[in-house]
This record gives structure tokens, sequence and C-alpha cells, in this order.
């Protein structure tokens, strides 16, 4: 299990990938807004989409956990 | 044959055996399957081979039998590191579990002062607490005492003189914990390596906090939390990394960085004329520009905890020089911990007279409550005073953009420094986004169709954007093909080397950790 983390404060912009989705490493799983950029969270590895944590829209800290991969 | 002395010579090699035998081989098996090497096996893989040059090996105790001398828990000597000179330190964990009762503190002095007195680079593989007391000690000399951190004199001053590198080998506690961090490159393994104030128990005791050790200070704590630099996987990666960090560096504040021969770069020019999208607000990618703009092999990552502040060192026809960056996939603003990096990578380039490249994108200090909390302003400002107070040569090349009292600090732009602008660069005090609302405010009140009103002032000021209109009055030194930036930056160099002679000997300020 991989936990996929936003690296910066920042906000839901749009959600990717859903749960039970298979990704390659490198695929945008969630992308983040965060001062007027939109900062795509890749996948670090290939794998099993297990949960998405977050909703579009949501209000996200630094390092809080964004999804989780199997 | 017998010589007059053959009977000391012969005691000396019995005791020189009793000390290579570290705390006894239970001990010795114990640290192996814990996945730790013996402090014996970590500085021959680090030192070149047969190069270490051991002091003070015949200190110890008597164990109970009074048969054997334990060595004392800390080895220290000379060696080699890619044939350069260097002083290293290294605890054993095998004697006592690192513990300050089973040392001799002066050897562990002795090694800040050797390397002090013969301009040095230090190395210090810390494993353990390493110095301060510990209740067996009390009750053993019966008072106790005002404590002082032992040769802390000389710990403090050898960050302005010669390069100090440290490496948590295992848990590290206390008084090990600071001479990780009282250094200028540290690194953690994950995994097997710990860092904390004080351990599990003594949390426990004193917050209740029901942690262990690697919840209290394991790579995940430590990946943001600042407190060393790099997190690695394994023994080998971090004595590398040790090796590697050094050879950016001189070995001491006295002597110029050392160039080697000049690598091209590894990346391909012509795709710095494709590496920032024309759309503001998709990220670019920063390792295809690093690796076309420096020598193939050459750049090496600084700080793993500053977000979207890239901090690294790499060389231009083989100098070094110090990096800061933006990767805009980690973030697009400067947060605390990314103002603190640039702190010390500057103060860093500045104690050792490395010229400073700035890739700037920079979109100021980190805001909202959270960046308030954590006092981004005073963070920021910290690193924007480094930067001014450094005197090493930059130069600059704005890749994208210039914004607030961050991006304006970057570099010192009230000193001469080089500066090439790539066409993508944008810049002003505030961004256009967002202020354009609040600064025509009425007009769009009044206006029957603000919608489209808005949509024309913003095209009328797109065009004010460009970077040519800054450049025609000189605003920007120069606007560049991203695809000369090498060689400009290449050429740069040898000018920043020539001056730099004048600048040597200590910084400008006393360097912090």
């Amino acid at each position: 299990m991989t936990d996929v983390r936003a690296e910066m404060s920042a906000s839901v912009f749009r959600i990717d990938a859903s749960a039970g989705d298979e990704v390659a490493a490198g695929d945008a799983l969630i992308v983040l807004e965060s001062m007027k950029m939109e900062i795509p969270v890749l996948a670090g590895s290939a794998g099993v989409v297990k949960e998405i944590l977050v909703k579009q829209g949501e209000i996200v800290e630094e390092g809080a956990l964004l999804a989780r991969l199997g | 044959m017998s010589s007059i002395w053959s009977a000391e010579i012969a005691e000396l090699e019995r005791r020189r055996a009793m000390a290579d035998e570290l705390g006894g081989p239970e001990k010795v098996r114990r640290q192996h399957a814990a996945g730790r090497s013996t402090v014996t096996e970590r500085v021959t893989a680090l030192l070149d081979e047969g190069s270490f040059e051991q002091i003070g090996s015949l200190a110890g105790f008597p164990d109970e039998t009074g048969e054997r001398i334990v060595p004392t828990n800390f080895v220290f000597g000379l060696g080699t590191v890619s044939g350069r000179r260097v002083v290293v330190g290294a605890d054993d964990f095998t004697v006592r579990g690192g513990a300050a009762d089973a040392s001799i503190m002066a050897k562990q002095v002795d090694s800040e002062r050797l390397a002090a007195a013969y301009r040095l680079p230090l190395i210090r593989l810390v494993e353990g607490t390493g110095g301060g007391g510990s209740v067996r000690m009390l009750e053993r000399s019966g008072y106790t005492y005002v404590p002082a951190n032992p040769g802390w004199d000389t710990v403090v001053d050898n960050l302005s003189l010669v390069p100090v590198i440290a490496a948590c080998m295992g848990p590290v506690a206390g008084l090990g914990a600071a001479r990780v961090v009282m250094s200028h490159f540290s690194v953690l393994i994950e995994g097997t390596s710990q860092l904390f104030v004080a351990g599990p128990p003594v949390v426990r005791h004193a917050t209740g906090e029901d942690l262990d050790k690697e919840q209290l200070g394991g790579a995940e704590v430590h990946r943001r939390s600042g407190a060393v630099d790099q997190i690695v996987p394994d023994e080998p990666s971090a004595l590398a990394a040790i090796r590697g960090f050094l050879s950016y560096l001189p070995s001491s504040v006295y002597e110029l960085p050392p160039v080697i021969e000049g690598r091209p770069a590894a990346g391909d020019a012509e795709s710095l004329a494709d590496a920032v999208p024309r759309n503001r607000r998709q990220p670019y990618r920063l390792r295809p520009i690093l690796d076309a703009v420096f020598d193939e092999g050459s750049v090496f990552d600084y700080t793993c905890y500053s977000g979207s502040v890239y901090t690294g060192l790499a060389r231009l026809d083989g100098c070094p020089v110090g990096v800061v960056a933006t990767d805009p996939y980690k973030g697009a603003t400067m947060t605390p911990n990314g103002a603190d990096a640039l702190t010390r990578l500057v103060d860093l380039c500045e104690t050792f007279h490395l010229p400073i490249v700035s890739l700037t994108d920079q979109a100021g200090m980190m805001i909202g409550l959270q960046a308030e909390r954590t006092a981004s302003i005073r963070r920021g400002a910290r690193a924007v005073a480094a930067v001014y107070q450094a005197r090493v040569p930059m130069a600059e090349i704005i890749v994208r953009r210039v914004f607030g009292v961050g991006g304006a600090g970057q570099v010192n732009r009230h000193r001469y420094n080089r500066q090439w602008a790539w066409p993508s660069g944008d810049w002003g005090s505030l961004p256009v986004e967002g202020g354009i609302e609040a600064a025509y405010r009425a007009d769009l009140e009044s206006s029957d169709d603000p919608e489209a009103m808005l949509a024309e002032i913003r095209e009328r000021l797109e065009a004010l954007r460009s970077p040519f209109r800054t450049a025609e009055r000189y605003g920007v030194h120069d606007v560049v093909d991203p695809r000369r930036s090498r060689e400009l930056l290449t050429r740069w160099v040898h000018d920043a080397y020539r001056i730099l002679p004048e600048l040597l000997g200590p910084p400008s300020f006393g360097t912090r950790p």
C-alpha cells in the first residue's frame, strides 16, 4: 500500500482516478490548485487505486493523505 | 627475533586486537541483526581502501573480568575520500549503545579539534546519545554538574571553517542528535535510523505520548521536518551521499572549491525551448531543465524538506556552484521550510565560496493561515537576508515568475549580478490574476456588462506583461533564447571563479546550523 500525499497546501481542483483504476507510474490521479496553478498529483509507482480520500473543492494541507495505491 | 621493546610491541598488538573486537561478538551480532554495520565496517566503507589512521584506539575500560579492555565507543582518525584527507569520527553502538558512560569525551572533542587545526573536512557517523549524562554516571560520580556540551566551542566554530557532514547511523538522541544537525549536510537512513531530542521512554514519561522510535523520529517525520537534509534508503547510500556532498566543497574556507574536468550536459539544450508551457496554470518539469543546464551527473540534491524550493549543488564546466530553483510539481510558493532551505544553501555557498545560480521562478512566500502560523514572513525575510549577506557571485535565469517579497529577494537585486530571462518570464509586484477585480471594482460595478469589461481589461494588461516591454526599459538585462542558457552560465562561471580568491577566508557571518 502506498500513500499519496499533497506536496503543498492546495484545493482539490479535479479528480482523475477512482477506486479500482489500474494506474502506471506517472499517471495523474488528482489535480490540485495552488496559487493559480494546476498541479497534477502523480502515481509514484504502478498499481491499483485503493481509495481516493478527498473531494473536489476540498482544501488540503501539505502532507495530507489524498489517496492510497495498492 | 627479539628486540629491546619486543614485549611492549607485542602488548601493543594484543591491545589493538582487543579494540578491534568492539563490544564483543554478541553485540556485533545484534548490530548486524538490526540491519546496521559496525563502526569498523562503516569507516572502511567510507574511506579509500587502507587509508584509515586511527587515533586513540588503546583508550578503553576493563571489562568485569579485568582481562579485556573494552574500547571506548567513539572511533576517530584520519583517512582519505577520493584522495582527499578528512577526519572521521564514528560512534560504536556495540559498546553500551553508544552511551556516554562508556566514552572518554576527550576523543570526541579531539576529533573536532583535529579538523579545526589541520583545516580538514569532518565526517560524523553518529549512533547513540554520544555524549550527555546518564543516570548510571550520576550514581558513579556521586554529584551532579552544570552541563556544558563537550567541545561545543569547536563544534560551533567548525561550521565557519571546514565542511562538516553528519549521518544518523541508528537511533540518535540528545547530544548525538545535536551533533548531527550541527553540520552543513546531514542524512538519515530510512528504517534503520531515527533522530530525536529524547527517545520514546523519556517522551512517554514527560508528555504521555506513546510512540515508537520510528514514529517519533523516523524518515516519515523528518522528510518534511527540516532537521536533516536528505533521507537515504540504506547505509551505502548514506556514505555515498557524504562522499558526493564533499566533492563540491573545498577542505576549508581558505581553499577554493575543487574544480574538475568539465563534462557536457546530459540533457539536450534544444529541449529548453519547450521546457515551460505557455499556459501559466500548467507546471513544468524541473529535472530536465537541470539536466540540460549543468554538467552530466553533477546535480546533487541538497534539501529534501523544502517543497517547491529546490536547492542543490552542481557543476558548470567542472566548477562547483550552488543551485536554487523551483519544482512546480511540489508547489508554487516558498514555504517556511523552503525559506529555511534557501537560507541554508546560500549560507553554505557563502561559507565555502561557491557561486550561486538561481533558475528563478518564485511566486512569493507562502500565504494563508498555516503560513502565518509558521512565520512565513520572518523565515522568508531571513532567507532574503542570507541572500543579501552573501558576497559570492550570483547569476540568475528567470525561468518564469518573479512576484512578491520572496521573488524580489531570491537574488540580491541591489548588487551587480548577471541576469537573463527566458521568454516565459512573468513578473511584477503582484500577479494580474485576482488583482483586476480589486483594482477596477468601481468601474466593473457600474458597467452594464462586467464580464465583457473584465475580459477587455485582462487582454489590455496581458499585452503589457510581455517581457520584451520590460527589456525595452532595461528592466531586465536581457531576454534570451533558453537554449543558450548553459553556454551563458558556463562563461559566467569562469568569470565568477576569477574573483573567488579575493573572497577566501571566513564567511561574512558566523555560520549556524
